[in-house]
């Protein structure tokens, strides 16, 4: 092995990394122990992040990894505004994602550059997800804003403290324009008190090595970074290869929107193009290009063998293409406030172009993200607020089935305990757990679906959420199925059942009494499922996943007795069979179980994802 | 003469000390009886009295920390457990909180789950976050989920119902029901009497590992006993639990939960009992991970963040997921994966990393001729020449030095381009650089700074690194204890008889009374009597804390503030004020016009024991002489000519380098620090003014 010598020794750039990644991760904790809001402290929507003077990232907390690609757009548009204004005791805030390279605005940023003596030496950088920054719904993610206007305080970058004085001006201001100003003003406090603790941690790193020793430092960091990523380019094929994919669509009757990214690999270099996707819509999906960028580098991140430092050196091998006045790179006054779910689409996008370059190391799609619902009402006088995050099904690998109840690599969130739920909120909930027959059928099987339902205590409570992935389902490889399809359903079990579309173009009410329930959607496959070994089909149903029905018709795998055990034979012959039959394209078995017991009968099977190279 | 014996077992060894009536101790390292541990110590035992002429009658106390409770989870070789949930939460076990402790990791695998699904089984009932049953227990959907388990053969049924830590009548019901049944043999944990507070996984998840453990750990302690009784040694045995206090062996048996991490705490305790009003931050590096904790006034950090089998448990909840929930009370101690057997090696573009992936026991460090060809952290410090190739545990390990040195060269220093000693040099910075962060995440996370302790270094290669991390951290002062090797056995001699109970009691401070307080406090007071009596102890032979878990009303987490002693009804004013106190102190920052809440009251019982302070330690090893080597201590000061002395040779100060070699560890004291003996026979290593 050889390895490029550097000007600095390599023991103390290690050194330098891990004391820098403790510095992040040091501040996630700040954060995640003194948030007020259950999204920040229980679900952990947020990141933190350490920048050199250039504002380029150096280290970032084990937080939320969809949030940390944006981190440069953003610190780019704090010192092109700034650069020439910052000061020791400065504190900035902002959420613009037009003026400011934020995401949408409850995203919000709270930075402070740190000085070592009067030189500008870094800066400390935390994102929130704040709960509510006013704006046309309770959450401030509506799907149905149509301009940024209707989403709430949009914040260029502007000075929160000045000198270590507060902006007093900014709080007053602040405090009028959201629902639940006390949680505000805590989370951000908290962002405050995170920013000061890296503040002192990396003032003294820097002391110790001196201020021009410690920025050669960085500099062979981001140039190590750089090393790594090229190594790990170099060692794919060249070529070009393009994947297109779809989201459902918005409101009652959905129009498929195509998204659409063209990777080329020349040498140590990649191109990752997203030309070929929808224009802007009508609606708050929109998706600024910083999230677009983050999806690229998660990506690449997740696929290398091994792992990237988190110095910003390792983008600079990748070119990202990403035309203006599409919807993954709106023009204001586009809305954005549920733009996560273009976010979550282009790693699955991603994910499905990288399955033709490296098919070893991708997964099927999985259930499409992470969901946000909110659910908002009166609790006697006191508004309440309740954001959860939704997560946990896996498509399969080409050598293990999909994992259950592990959440989406783009967001290492967590779901909020039942019990705090019912202990805070008018909100019962009945029901959480997997559905059994569900997930897309492989050798290895996507993971299964699960299920979250809700019974409403208060007079009326409103939700607002968005999810995906009920017509265009998370597509399987090799093979292998496509996932079961997302739902989300009125009073499951009675009369009164119905669907209300992935994506509302309204608020959605409920009275007392009613009752709401999430279905996710189910990983994809991976091979053929009649080649699943008999021994994991049984494992299967012992565990109840499936029923032995769902075994023979879907699997053709055939059980009998008492403990259940394999038919070899009868298994034999009937996969055989199911071998030269012509399946119902629209209406395959799988569905057909799924649908049946969750009381759905007018579903059809339509697009699926296309690939080229 | 009476003898106290504490016995810890380890993957490899057992660690024996015993201590007298005077004070004087006596330790030996065994090698482990896996088959049957409790072989192992009794034979060990036996030769031990026998080392100091004593008789089996002699021994008054055993105290015992364990790693089969641990080792019963790492392996997945509990009992077969069943479970019974509320309907339609039957897979909160498996879900757990989602969040894994890696990322953009693509294929990482998840833990399965202790209870598999076909043994979760749901019985309909509903009882609200306040106790009012929603729905009554229907008895016969118990009935039908135990037949279920009964045909699943499982050997413990583990309870957990939603919202049972407010109401716990279903779950006891369904208990009685569960061993009509099941039969009386069948091991059986509820969650309300595991863990009575909020947060379902957590306590379901707590509730299957008591359940999951029972069976296991009875028998295991049977077997000690039966052992013990065939060389008539017929004293009490007591068990370390996580928390750092001892319980009986039946109360042990009841909940193995709470011994979970016996062997780590014992360690930390006994560093905080040698001196009550230390500050000091312990710092045990063994084989495979180094471990830190932090003790304030002499009193230890515990926290209820933790995981069984999560391997690296760095800052508690932001590396969450890799492992089982275990809310119990347990020593706060952040590990990381930089022991002797770390493995060296470089990343692709050229940097130098220790571990976390080691060599174990087998095949080890290349220095140890077992097969091992990778570099780790040992091989390193025995080039850099800190270990005596020829007295490691007392002679019994010979190390090879010319193949360690063979293999540096090849894998490290020829790539990046450095002569061999600088490489080394190197690779002992980068392994203490990755410490720090585990000595930060107990002092600087927590909003402590480690300058104003003293650190605390025990284990086979504590005092190897101490001195340098003093360095790194700015820390003028290291204490190395007696036995610094077998020292967690030794902590064993000095833990108390404790135990804590709590209840969830979640209330804003402001919409109740001193009084209302004042009668959770009491009511949970007679349970603790309940507890103590079975033990065989009451009042006053223990005292008895109070703390509440407080938090501003909206956060998700709580710091724990003791509270006014029973007597008077607390003044919840000054306790508001106290928690703000806190906050500020570990987070930077207060809100006094914030209500503050209450989660959970807890009560700690502790029966403090008169001990003698110890005095001379003797071991099994033989004494030597070694001759002065060459040591390398970085570019600055380069190779120098190391004097090799034994411990009682610091009678008199020494200054730095030096190196004090004894049967169990060594303790580099490089230059720039002075060194010399306390007048408990610890090592005390200051810094000068470099």
């Amino acid at each position: 092995m050889t390895v490029q010598s550097s000007n600095v020794d390599p023991i103390t750039m290690e050194v330098v990394q891990n004391a820098l990644g403790a510095i992040a991760d040091e501040m996630a904790l700040v954060i995640m122990r003194t948030a007020y809001s259950t999204i920040v402290r229980d679900s952990m929507d947020y990141s933190t992040g350490v920048c050199d003077r250039q504002g380029r990232i150096v280290a970032h907390g084990m937080t939320m990894a969809l949030h940390l690609g944006s981190f440069p757009d953003a610190m780019a548009a704090l010192i092109r505004d700034y650069g020439d204004d910052m000061h020791p005791g400065d504190m900035f805030i902002w959420n613009d994602p037009y003026s400011g390279g934020g995401q949408h605005l409850p995203d919000v940023y709270i930075v402070k550059p740190v000085f070592a003596g009067d030189e500008l030496e870094g800066f400390a950088a935390s994102l929130v997800h704040q709960i509510d920054m006013g704006g046309i719904a309770p959450g401030s993610a509506a799907v149905y804003a149509r301009e940024i206007f209707q989403e709430g305080l949009r914040i260029p970058p502007i000075k929160l403290y000045e000198r270590g004085e507060p902006n007093r001006t900014f709080f007053k201001l602040m405090e009028k324009n959201t629902r639940i100003p006390d949680k505000l003003s805590g989370d951000m406090r908290a962002q405050v008190a995170a920013c000061r603790t890296a503040d002192a941690a990396l003032t003294s790193l820097i002391e110790r090595y001196g201020s021009g020793t410690y920025r050669k430092i960085v500099e062979e960091l981001h140039d190590h970074a750089e090393r790594i990523m090229r190594t790990e380019i170099s060692a794919l094929p060249d070529g070009t290869w393009s994947f297109t994919d779809y989201i459902d669509g918005l409101g009652e009757a959905p129009e498929p929107i195509p998204l659409k990214v063209t990777i080329t690999i020349d040498g140590g270099n990649m191109t990752l193009d997203w030309t070929g996707s929808a224009q802007q819509v009508d609606a708050a999906i929109n998706c600024p290009v910083p999230f677009v960028k983050s999806a690229c580098h998660l990506i690449v991140k997740c696929l290398a063998e091994e792992e990237i430092p988190n110095f910003e050196g390792f983008i600079r091998p990748l070119n990202i293409i990403v035309p203006e006045g599409t919807i993954v790179n709106p023009l204001p006054p586009a809305a954005c406030a549920a733009r996560a779910i273009v976010g979550w689409r282009s790693l699955d996008l991603l994910l499905g172009c990288f399955a033709q370059i490296v098919p070893d190391r991708v997964p099927a799609a999985g259930e499409g993200g992470v969901t946000f619902p909110s659910f908002s009402g009166y609790d006697g006088d006191d508004r309440f607020v309740c954001t959860e995050a939704w997560a946990g099904c896996w498509g399969a690998l080409p050598d293990r089935d999909g994992a259950f109840g592990i959440p989406n690599p783009g967001g290492n969130l967590t779901n909020q305990p039942v019990e705090m739920v019912e202990a805070l909120f008018p909100l019962e909930i009945t029901r959480y757990g997997m559905v059994e027959n569900s997930g897309g059928p492989g050798k290895h099987r996507g993971s299964n679906a699960y299920q979250r339902e809700y019974r409403f205590l208060s007079d009326e409570t409103q939700m607002v959420m968005r999810s995906d992935r009920r017509r265009f389902l998370p597509y399987g490889l090799e093979g292998g199925r496509a996932g079961t399809p997302s739902w989300n359903l009125r009073n499951t079990g009675t009369s009164e059942q119905g669907a209300i579309p992935v994506m509302p173009m309204e608020p959605v009410i409920f009275a007392k009494g009613e009752t709401f329930r999430h279905v996710s959607g189910g990983g994809g496959g991976h091979g053929d499922p009649l080649d699943r070994a008999p021994e994991d089909v049984l494992e299967d149903v012992l565990e109840e996943r499936f029923t032995a029905e769902y075994a023979r018709d879907v699997y053709g795998v055939v059980l009998t007795g008492t403990p259940f055990d394999i038919d070899r034979a009868e298994t034999d012959r009937h996969r055989t069979e199911l071998r030269n039959s012509v399946a119902d394209a629209e209406h395959p078995a799988y569905l057909t179980y799924f649908h049946d017991a969750l009381g759905i009968h007018e579903f059809r099977l339509v697009g699926e994802r296309e690939m080229e190279s | 003469m009476k003898y106290r014996a504490g016995i810890d077992i380890g993957g490899t060894f057992t660690d024996l000390v015993l201590m007298d009536e005077e004070g004087s101790v006596h330790a030996e390292k065994l090698l482990t009886t896996p088959d049957e541990f409790g072989r192992g110590i009794a034979e060990g035992l036996a030769a031990a009295l026998r080392n100091v002429g004593a008789e089996p009658g002699d021994v008054n106390i055993i105290v015992h920390g364990t790693t089969v409770a641990t080792n019963a989870i790492l392996e997945a070789k509990g009992a077969a457990t069943g479970l019974i949930t509320t309907e339609g939460f039957r897979d909160v076990l498996e879900l757990r909180r989602l969040r894994i402790p890696e990322m953009y990791s693509l294929n990482w695998t998840k833990p399965p789950p202790l209870v598999p699904r076909r043994l979760r089984r749901e019985a309909r009932e509903k009882v609200g976050p306040r106790g009012d049953v929603r729905l009554p227990l229907d008895e016969a959907s118990v009935v039908a989920a135990c037949e279920r388990l009964a045909e699943g053969n499982v050997a413990a049924v583990a309870i957990a119902y939603l919202h049972a830590y407010a109401n716990p009548a279903h779950e006891q019901r369904s208990a009685e029901i569960a061993r009509e049944v099941l039969g009386t043999d069948v091991f059986i944990t509820c969650s309300s009497d595991i863990l009575p507070e909020i947060r379902e996984y957590e306590r379901t998840s707590t509730t299957v590992i008591n359940a999951y453990l029972g069976p296991i750990l009875s028998g295991y302690f049977d077997s000690l006993q039966r052992h013990l009784k065939q060389i008539d040694v017929t004293a009490p045995v007591q068990v370390m639990k996580s928390d750092g206090g001892v319980m009986s062996v039946a109360a042990a048996t009841q909940k193995p939960a709470y011994i979970v991490e016996s062997g780590p705490a014992a360690g930390v305790i006994g560093a905080a009992r040698l001196d009550t009003t230390a500050n000091i931050i312990t710092l045990d590096m063994g084989g495979t991970t180094a471990k830190a904790s932090m003790v304030e006034h002499g009193q230890v950090a515990r926290t209820g963040d933790y995981e069984v089998g999560a391997g690296i448990n760095l800052s508690s909840k932001l590396v969450m997921g890799g492992g089982y929930a275990l809310k119990l009370p347990v020593i706060d101690i952040s590990e990381i994966g930089a022991g002797g057997g770390s493995i060296v090696s470089l990343d692709r573009g050229g940097l130098v990393k220790v571990g976390p992936e080691s060599a174990g026991a087998l095949p080890g460090p290349v220095c140890y001729g077992r097969g091992g060809e990778e570099p780790t952290f040992t091989d390193s410090v025995l080039t850099l020449g800190y270990l005596n190739p020829g007295h490691l545990v007392g002679g019994d390990l010979q190390l090879d030095a010319n193949r360690a040195r063979q293999v540096l060269e090849t894998a490290i220093a020829k790539p990046i381009e450095r002569d061999l000693l600088d490489a080394a040099w190197g690779i002992f910075q980068v392994a203490c650089g990755t410490m720090v962060r585990a000595v930060k995440a107990v002092s600087t996370y927590r909003g402590r700074d480690p300058r104003d302790f003293t650190l605390f270094a025990f284990g086979g290669n504590g005092p190897v690194v101490a001195a340098e991390i003093a360095n790194l951290l700015d820390m003028s002062e290291v204490v190395v204890p007696p036995t610094p090797g077998v020292f967690s056995a030794f902590g064993l001699l000095l833990s108390d008889v404790e135990h804590e109970i709590s209840r969830a009691w979640l209330n804003r401070l402001a919409d109740v009374g001193p009084a209302d307080m004042e009668n959770a406090y009491a009511a949970l007071q007679k349970e603790l009597y309940g507890v103590m009596a079975d033990e065989g102890y009451r009042q006053p032979d223990y005292s008895v804390t109070r703390y509440a878990d407080l938090r501003y009303a909206g956060q998700a987490h709580e710091l724990t503030i003791e509270t006014a002693s029973a007597g008077g009804a607390p003044d919840l004013a000054t306790l508001a004020l106290e928690f703000g106190a806190e906050h500020e102190r570990t987070y930077g920052h207060k809100a006094e016009a914030e209500a503050v809440e209450c989660v959970t009251l807890r009560l700690i019982a502790r029966v403090a024991e008169d001990r003698p302070a110890r005095k001379d330690a003797t071991s099994g090893g033989a004494d030597h002489k070694a001759d002065p080597r060459q040591a390398y201590f970085g570019p600055v000061y380069g190779q120098m000519e190391t004097p090799v002395i034994d411990r009682a040779e610091l009678m008199n100060p020494v200054t730095g380098p030096v190196i004090v070699e004894e049967y169990d560890s060594t303790c580099i004291v490089p230059p720039g620090w002075k060194v010399a003996l306390d007048t408990q026979n610890n090592i005390v290593l200051t810094r000068g003014n470099t």
